[in-house]
């Protein structure tokens, strides 16, 4: 693969995926890994195949062709809560949050604490509540009041938790597409933070981005995708945002620099 | 009066709107008329509201699961036409086989709903106007339109018995009101009622068995309505073909009224029960003061369009840019 070494401490390793829907050919032979402890970025033009590789990653697709690794073991992800359980958690460009329940149930969505005869499944309101602080706190300087309903919050609050919900989990891997997408500048900066905040803690970033800019601020490495396919990587310390550019729109050869 | 003052009281009226509007209505029927308030008058409003009621404690799940039923009526007709035949067939010994075969081709029905909506992806207008008038169909072309006489009259102690001084019917609905309350509000089922009627798609990423809960909130609905069926024969010790028609769109109403707009995410069984006797009591009122109960669909309409109204309005007070 162009621009990238072997490293021997990929936390994840898509090997010749391939998938197609109907005659529409999604990802043809993609394989990537992605660095224990970094931020990745995965970039590409509308049609690439990002989209389309992060759900076989995160188990809501399953690919027609070819492997992926995790932790160095072969994973078959059926469904999203399969890949959830070893580890690997998505956040959405949005509909992540039900804006009609309070954060800290967004927080234990599908994951409830209950208490009593096991058939009743009756809610734990108290220990949800009381831990819910603990849990954003390990990734958000400042936590939105928890019992308040998430329709309340602003739109960088509503992503920062829906980050934070995604780390909070004992995961692994993070897989975000487009996770500021819709939000300002500030709320960008505190997304980001959230982002930071996660490596740090030692957890396995992936953003998708259509922002180069904030693909150079986050990021470690990225991959770049055309058609399709996986065409290259690059440490991002070393490339320059024309280069990637180059590598999207697939202008390589005629790539000049501008007088 | 400060701004803050104001806003603090419309956060209040928001909030407990219905609860206020429903004391200021017992309050003001107290006083105009003495009628209202006597034993005979009370048990009255509970013996005729609680078969309504059931049927809007299960309905309150459908709605704020962003959906609604519109079979109950035909479904309540089918409990009563079913168990008052097996009763009537039977005699008194087949009265527990009565319920149980009224209960069983209820949950058909709601099975057959929550298929057709979870699964099948049929909207729940579609789906269930679609079974409401099947349902129907059928109970006509079984009884030939004619009324089914001679349930065992030990049977009318469900429909006029007391107990305590309180009709039976009206246990029945406090029975299934705290239940379905708890398991509305207590419960990691009712959780996901509201999780699903917020946002399905984002229930499903977290792992939520979104088409299992809208199947199992269809069946709840339909048990609800099997269960008035079953008193509506015990009030009568028969059962009609013509049986709790229009009674879907005055549940319906009464969920709203409670506070559980349509769209779903939003609402609480306390709602539902005021919301009940809302309507139930302005109906008795209706009755005292001699009016004309052609009246009573009137004042009913006009009072599901002010909740809704003031349910928009004090929203955009609050949200909105003044």
């Amino acid at each position: 693969m162009e621009g990238f070494a072997e490293t021997p401490d990929a936390l994840l390793r898509v090997q010749l995926v391939s998938k197609s829907f109907g005659a529409v050919v999604a990802l043809q032979d993609a394989s990537l890994h992605l660095p224990t402890g970094e931020i990745t970025g995965l970039v590409g033009d509308n049609g690439a195949g990002k989209s389309t590789l992060i759900k076989i990653i995160s188990g809501v697709l399953a690919p027609d062709f070819g492997t992926i690794e995790f932790l160095g073991k072969p994973a078959h992800f059926a469904s999203p809560s399969e890949a959830r359980a070893q580890g690997i958690e998505t956040v959405y460009q949005d509909l992540a949050l039900a804006g009609n329940l309070a954060v800290w149930a967004n927080v234990y969505l599908g994951r409830e604490l209950t208490i009593g005869p096991k058939i009743l499944h009756i809610l734990d309101k108290r220990a949800m509540l009381s831990r819910t602080g603990a849990m954003l706190e390990r990734f958000i300087r400042n936590v939105p009041p928890i019992a308040e309903p998430v329709e309340l919050l602003s739109g960088g609050q509503r992503q920062v938790v829906a980050i934070a919900r995604a780390g909070a989990w004992g995961s692994k891997l993070i897989l975000m597409d487009e996770p500021t997408a819709a939000l300002g500048v500030t709320e960008t900066k505190a997304v980001e933070d959230v982002i930071f905040e996660m490596k740090r803690q030692g957890l396995t970033i992936l953003v998708i981005s259509h922002n180069l800019d904030q693909i150079f601020r986050l990021t470690d490495g990225v991959w770049v995708m055309r058609r399709g396919r996986v065409i290259g990587y690059r440490q991002t310390a070393e490339a320059h945002p024309d280069e990637i550019v180059s590598m999207i729109t697939g202008a390589a050869a005629s790539a000049k620099p501008r007088a | 009066m400060t701004h803050d003052r104001w806003s603090r009281l419309a956060a209040v009226a928001r909030r407990q709107g219905v609860l206020i509007a429903f004391v200021v209505l017992v309050s003001a029927m107290f006083a105009m008329t003495s009628t209202f308030g006597t034993y005979q008058n009370l048990i009255n409003v509970l013996q005729q509201n609680s078969i309504i009621g059931i049927i809007a404690c299960g309905m309150t799940f459908a709605i704020i699961l962003g959906g609604f039923d519109l079979s109950v009526g035909s479904v309540t007709a089918l409990a009563s036409v079913v168990g008052a035949t097996l009763m009537i067939d039977l005699g008194t010994p087949g009265i527990p086989i009565g319920i149980l075969g009224a209960v069983a081709a209820c949950l058909l029905v709601g099975a057959t709903n929550g298929w057709l909506i979870a699964y099948l992806g049929v909207n729940p207008f579609v789906a269930t106007l679609g079974t409401m008038t099947v349902v129907r169909g059928l109970i006509y072309v079984a009884t030939n339109a004619s009324p089914r006489f001679g349930v065992p009259y030990s049977f009318t102690t469900l429909g006029l018995g007391r107990l305590f001084g309180v009709p039976n019917p009206a246990i029945v609905f406090l029975i299934v009101a705290a239940a379905l309350g708890f398991v509305l509000h207590r419960t990691r089922f009712g959780h996901y009622v509201y999780a699903v009627g917020g946002n399905p798609v984002a229930s499903a990423q977290m792992g939520v068995n979104a088409a299992r809960v809208r199947f199992a909130v269809y069946v709840l609905v339909s048990l609800c309505a099997s269960i008035s069926g079953v008193i509506l024969v015990g009030q009568t010790a028969s059962a009609t073909p013509q049986a709790a028609l229009g009674y879907e769109l005055t549940a319906i109403a009464a969920v709203i009224v409670g506070g559980a707009p349509l769209g779903g995410g939003r609402g609480r069984m306390i709602g539902t029960i005021v919301g009940v006797f809302l309507l139930g009591v302005v109906a008795n009122g209706l009755n005292l003061f001699g009016v004309s109960p052609f009246w009573q669909p009137v004042a009913t309409g006009l009072i599901l369009i002010a909740a809704v109204a003031f349910d928009g309005y004090s929203k955009r007070g609050s949200f909105g840019s003044f």
